[in-house]
């Protein structure tokens, strides 16, 4: 019993951080449709932000996660601005969004290796050693941080979207961008938010995975779970995108607990596999049939 | 000298799997993020024809591209009912979970790969050569027959593809399959030129750097694809120095031509006498058009 | 004479709204039919649901007598049941030429083996549909810009391409949905003409949907009226120019939701 209570407490701060990568990648594409493949090297920038600012900048932590939001941010929004407002002016096909985000991907990624290495790097120790035990269960200190902030900025976000005006535009445009422009919204404004938003919480996701394994370049790779753990909740819905983060986080911390950790990685792609075959749209995606 | 034919091996091999995304995304519209899933299942296949049943080279290439088409048939199945993003997705889970599969794998080497794999040696160094050349003519007569335009409707307007009495599952599943086969066999080439594989070589890096090859050559296009691939394989070996920032080049010029030249080198046209007139016909009416509306234009007709 | 196309108690549902509502409704062989009815009346949702785009919530639609209620697209534009769209759905950068030659597929039977290696039936059909393409955009007075991309075509020449698209299957019923859409009264003359000569030549039947007065009552021998789904009225063209419901249901009468 204690086993099955050990392994619920990891999965759920594994699923945490999962929750925070997939609701930022679901918030863009609930309004731009696109999957935006990036996602994953702005949460790999924001562990190095956060990384530099904790030991060249000597920042205490919890600073040094706003810089890693802000850091992220401003990467997410400029690579909208730069990259995919271009294509959208242009009403380009949506193949050409997937491989400009592919695209910037590879060049963020390989930029990091190419300019500060990719020998892994270390988080400085920010909490006391030992976990806290609670019976006999034992709560790591960084997991119960990972899984109190991906709250706290979960909480934030769910409080933007429905209970101020901003976020009721954010929830409009993402049901009809020329409908809610009409009725004095502005989408490009809504759009530099999504990003500005989905990048910040992208940012905290890096630095939380950087403080509970390691950085290097390809933490981006991570990222694929988010995308997985997104059409498992239901592309587009934020609430789905949660559920599905969560309940992934658990089931491949089951597996690797009571299988073997050999399977954990492939344990999602066939949970995405499955889930394409029988419910493409998600635990709690919506249906949309073709308009001709 | 003997690098210099290396490169152009390589660049061959490449070619051919390049050909077969050609055909999936180039011409039929369809974004495969698993690509190298397909070259991974060949090589393997080519490894143990060659180095466990000791079998002929040739006897490999086939092998991988049957294994590789038979997979596909069923991954097929799976995903091309699934729209866009999702088709993108399910690829990418695919191509990642044949790697996972691999790299798990004892009998063929697991993670660490597979050594000692048999080479081409003599006269059997020529064989990626002639495997470009054949995939080249083939996939040119697929492209320039019925089946290769349904595919281009398909990727251009699909429902009116449909209307139009195109079975669009079918003319996927076609896609999908000749792309599979070609990057098996282009994965078995790739085992017997380099003597060794490891998972880690067919991973998502690898597919993306296919579909760049791609978009660099030019969507449409297979003088394109060649172009790109010669290019993209060889420029590479050539500035070896800098090979930490090859794939940084890679990542900003895919972004520089989707927002400023998204036909690529070549798109939609070929370097062939044929194409270049069709280019240059096509040229001519648009200019021709141009001119009419203005001189309707003048005669106050607009 | 016997009908071409029939629906039967036709109904589509998307969730909670009823789109077509039980219409029923018969084309004769060889008619130009109408099809008209204020925005969002369910014209098009009906020929989404006869070419197969959207499955059929409850009734049957029989072509030449078979059903082909619910059957893939392509089977059915195979069939004989081809169409245009409100909003132009050309092969955008294929030329005006392949756009057709692309459509004559069905017209040509060899295998993906035959076109591989190039055996004679290949060169035979692909030389032979190749003139049928030629000689249709000929008829149809393309053949001036054969090579021209289709995205850079005037507006009505775009739609007389894709009128051109879909007769290249051989269909026994061409579907045009608002083919005057965005046309002057010079345009329409002419489209009517051209819709009238297609028929002749071609000896098929066609459906329109429209909303130029003009055209429907120009061309149409039979129109249907629909209103929130519903059939509304149905008869000749000068019977429902008179029907007060019509007149009412276009000039907006007290807004009634439902049949």
């Amino acid at each position: 019993m204690t086993q099955f209570l050990q392994q619920l407490v990891n999965g759920l701060s594994i699923g945490s951080i999962y929750a925070l990568m997939a609701v930022g990648y679901s918030l863009v594409y609930s309004i731009m449709n696109f999957s935006n493949f990036a996602h994953g090297s702005v949460i790999m920038l924001g562990a190095y932000f956060g990384f530099f600012s904790m030991t060249l900048l000597g920042l205490p932590f919890i600073p040094s996660f706003f810089v890693a939001a802000f850091g992220s941010a401003i990467i997410a929004v400029s690579l909208e601005r730069l990259a995919y407002k271009p294509l959208r002016d242009r009403k380009a096909p949506f193949l050409y969004f997937i491989i400009t985000a592919m695209g910037a991907s590879i060049f963020i990624d390989n930029f990091v290796i190419a300019t500060i290495g990719p020998t892994p790097k270390m988080y400085p120790q920010i909490f006391a050693q030992g976990p806290i035990m609670l019976g006999e269960i034992a709560l790591g200190r960084i997991d119960l941080a990972m899984f109190g902030i991906s709250a706290v900025c979960l909480l934030a976000l769910i409080l933007f979207i429905d209970h101020t005006k901003m976020g009721k535009a954010v929830q409009a445009t993402a049901y009809n961008m020329k409908a809610s422009a009409l009725m004095g919204v502005n989408p490009n404004f809504v759009i530099i938010l999504v990003f500005a938003i989905g990048g910040a919480l992208a940012g905290v996701a890096g630095v939380l995975y950087g403080m509970k394994y390691q950085v290097f370049p390809q933490i981006g790779a991570i990222t694929l779970k988010s995308f997985i753990a997104a059409v498992f909740g239901g592309l587009g819905s934020l609430p789905g995108a949660l559920l599905g983060a969560l309940l992934l986080g658990l089931i491949e911390t089951f597996v690797s607990g009571y299988l073997s950790t050999q399977y954990r990685d492939l344990i999602a792609f066939l949970i995405l596999i499955a889930m394409l075959i029988v419910r493409p749209t998600g635990i709690m995606g919506k249906n949309a049939e073709d308009k001709a | 000298m003997e690098y210099i034919l290396g490169i152009f091996e390589l660049s061959a091999i490449n070619l051919v799997a390049v050909l077969g995304l050609s055909i999936l995304t180039g011409f039929t519209g369809l974004f495969s993020f698993g690509h190298a899933g397909f070259m991974a299942i060949g090589a393997y296949v080519g490894a143990i024809v060659t180095a466990r049943l000791h079998l002929p080279f040739v006897a490999a290439i086939l092998a991988a591209g049957l294994v590789a088409g038979i997979i596909s048939i069923g991954i097929g199945r799976l995903t091309l009912k699934l729209k866009g993003d999702y088709f993108c997705i399910a690829t990418m889970g695919f191509g990642e979970a044949i790697r996972l599969i691999l790299n798990n794998w004892a009998w063929v080497g697991g993670a660490r790969g597979w050594e000692s794999i048999p080479q081409f040696k003599g006269i059997s160094v020529s064989l990626p050569f002639i495997v470009a050349i054949i995939s080249v003519i083939l996939v040119w007569n697929m492209v320039n027959s019925r089946q290769g335009r349904n595919m281009v409707a398909v990727r251009e307007e699909e429902l009116a593809a449909q209307m139009a009495g195109i079975n669009v599952m079918r003319t996927k599943m076609m896609a999908l399959v000749t792309s599979a086969v070609l990057a098996g066999i282009a994965g078995a080439l790739m085992a017997n030129f380099v003597g060794f594989i490891a998972p880690k070589t067919f991973n998502m890096t690898k597919s993306t750097e296919l579909t760049i090859i791609v978009i660099f050559g030019g969507i449409g296009s297979i003088s394109g694809s060649v172009l790109g691939a010669l290019l993209l394989t060889a420029l590479p070996e050539i500035f070896r120095a800098f090979s930490d920032w090859r794939l940084v080049f890679y990542g900003l010029a895919v972004i520089v031509i989707m927002v400023g030249r998204p036909q690529g080198l070549l798109g939609g046209m070929e370097l062939t006498p044929a194409g270049l007139r069709k280019a240059a016909a096509a040229n001519k009416a648009k200019a021709a058009l141009l001119a009419e509306s203005r001189a309707m234009e003048k005669r106050g007709e607009i | 004479m016997s009908a071409i196309l029939e629906l039967n108690g036709l109904t589509k549902q998307f969730g909670g709204l009823i789109a077509v509502n039980d219409v029923s409704l018969a084309v004769p062989e060889g008619g130009i039919f109408g099809l008209i009815g204020p925005n969002g009346a369910g014209k098009t949702t009906i020929f989404n649901l006869i070419t197969g785009v959207y499955k059929v919530s409850k009734g049957t639609i029989m072509f030449q007598g078979r059903p082909i209620t619910n059957l893939e697209p392509y089977q059915i534009a195979d069939s004989g049941v081809t169409r245009t769209f409100q909003n132009i759905r050309l092969f955008k950068n294929l030329t005006v030429f392949e756009n057709v030659f692309t459509a004559c597929h069905t017209s040509a039977h060899y295998s993906v083996a035959e076109a591989l290696f190039r055996l004679p039936r290949f060169a035979r059909e692909e030389k032979a549909i190749r003139a049928k393409a030629t000689e249709l955009l000929t008829i149809m007075g393309l053949q001036d810009r054969l090579d021209v991309t289709a995205n850079n075509l005037p507006y009505g020449l775009q739609r007389r391409l894709e009128i051109t698209r879909a007769l290249a299957l051989d269909p026994k019923l061409l579907l045009l949905d608002e083919p005057a859409a965005g046309m002057n009264p010079d345009e329409t003359n002419d489209l009517m003409r051209l819709i009238g000569e297609v028929r002749d030549k071609f000896h098929l039947s066609v459906l329109v949907i429209e909303h130029h007065m003009d055209l429907i009552m120009g061309i149409c021998e039979q129109v249907h009226v629909l209103n929130f789904g519903c059939t509304l009225a149905s008869g000749t063209a000068e019977s429902i120019a008179d029907d007060p419901k019509v007149v009412e249901a276009y000039l907006g009468g007290e807004g009634k939701k439902s049949c």
